[in-house]
């Protein structure tokens, strides 16, 4: 086209401005799907340290259907924010396991150096519960750092 | 009226242009805030309390005995020879089990004041092995 110098600039009528008008709609959608989404955890967290694992699974549980159960160093266990002492872990699971219609996991976090009897105490209160699937809480571990096990 | 209408120059408008700033800014927050929590572990089923005790033949059985000082000994059936094997041994032993016999039964029995992570560990490597039967037990001398 033989078109003038300067003439491009005021042929065309289209404004570039980039439409901010809905931005606000795009934000306010993706917040609120945020906020649907998100669940807040039940309990507070107990400080222990669960082993590692090169095995970890992830389970497919609904989050609903999962109990923690928190063994610590001395044996101290703690279910629901409350300790509770080893030979009454059944009768707090047993309601557990009937309100989630027996589709309970417990998911155990027991401290890595937490002595053995400990958790098999817990578990033998699991299984008189009727709880038997169980979840050893581990954390997933790299086979490299197997090596220097 | 037509005069008051033309008085003022005031835009009656909501400003509308900071709403997305806003609305931005509190999703930024709840990305941030928002921790997913995944359940991850080692799944197994425990025995039900009411199963009645079967006796299963001493060959189909393999023990793992994890001392309290967290050295493994494997003990095949009824055979007394003990034999004291590093961690990332137990894999191929579990392996080699179970290609021997299907139906092995990996007795993990672990001492009382044996660290948990050390049990872990052991049924880690059973099952990475692809060890499905499992029994754990306290090791009672």
């Amino acid at each position: 086209m033989a078109a003038k110098k300067g003439a491009f600039q005021r042929k065309s009528g289209v404004r570039s401005e980039i439409p901010t008008a809905s931005m606000a709609d795009i934000a306010f959608l993706l917040l609120i799907f945020f906020m649907v989404a998100t669940t807040f955890r039940k309990e507070q967290p107990r400080p222990v340290v669960i082993p590692e694992a090169e095995a970890t699974q992830r389970t497919d549980e609904k989050r609903k259907n999962i109990l923690h159960v928190y063994v610590e160093t001395d044996g101290s266990i703690y279910i629901n924010d409350r300790l509770v002492p080893s030979f009454q872990v059944a009768d707090v699971v047993r309601p557990e396991y009937v309100k989630t219609d027996r589709r309970l996991v417990v998911s155990l976090k027991a401290d890595r150096d937490a002595a053995y009897e400990y958790v098999n105490a817990v578990t033998e209160e699991l299984r008189r519960a009727n709880a038997v699937r169980v979840l050893f809480s581990t954390d997933l571990e790299r086979r490299l750092a197997r090596a220097r096990r | 009226m037509a005069l008051l209408k033309r008085k003022s120059g005031v835009v009656s408008e909501i400003p509308t242009a900071s709403m997305a700033d806003i609305a931005f800014l509190l999703l930024i927050f709840f990305l941030v805030t928002t921790t997913f929590e995944e359940e991850k572990g080692l799944p197994i089923v425990l025995p039900e309390a009411q199963a009645e005790e079967v006796e299963v033949p001493q060959k189909n059985i393999v023990h793992f005995l994890i001392r309290a000082d967290g050295a493994v000994v494997v003990r095949r059936g009824e055979s007394i020879t003990e034999q004291v094997v590093p961690y990332d041994q137990i894999e191929q032993i579990m392996r080699f089990e179970i290609a021997n016999n299907p139906n092995i039964i990996a007795a993990l029995k672990t001492d009382p004041k044996a660290p948990y992570k050390h049990m872990v560990n052991v049924l880690d490597e059973l099952q990475l092995a692809g060890a499905d039967r499992i029994s754990l037990q306290v090791w009672e001398k």
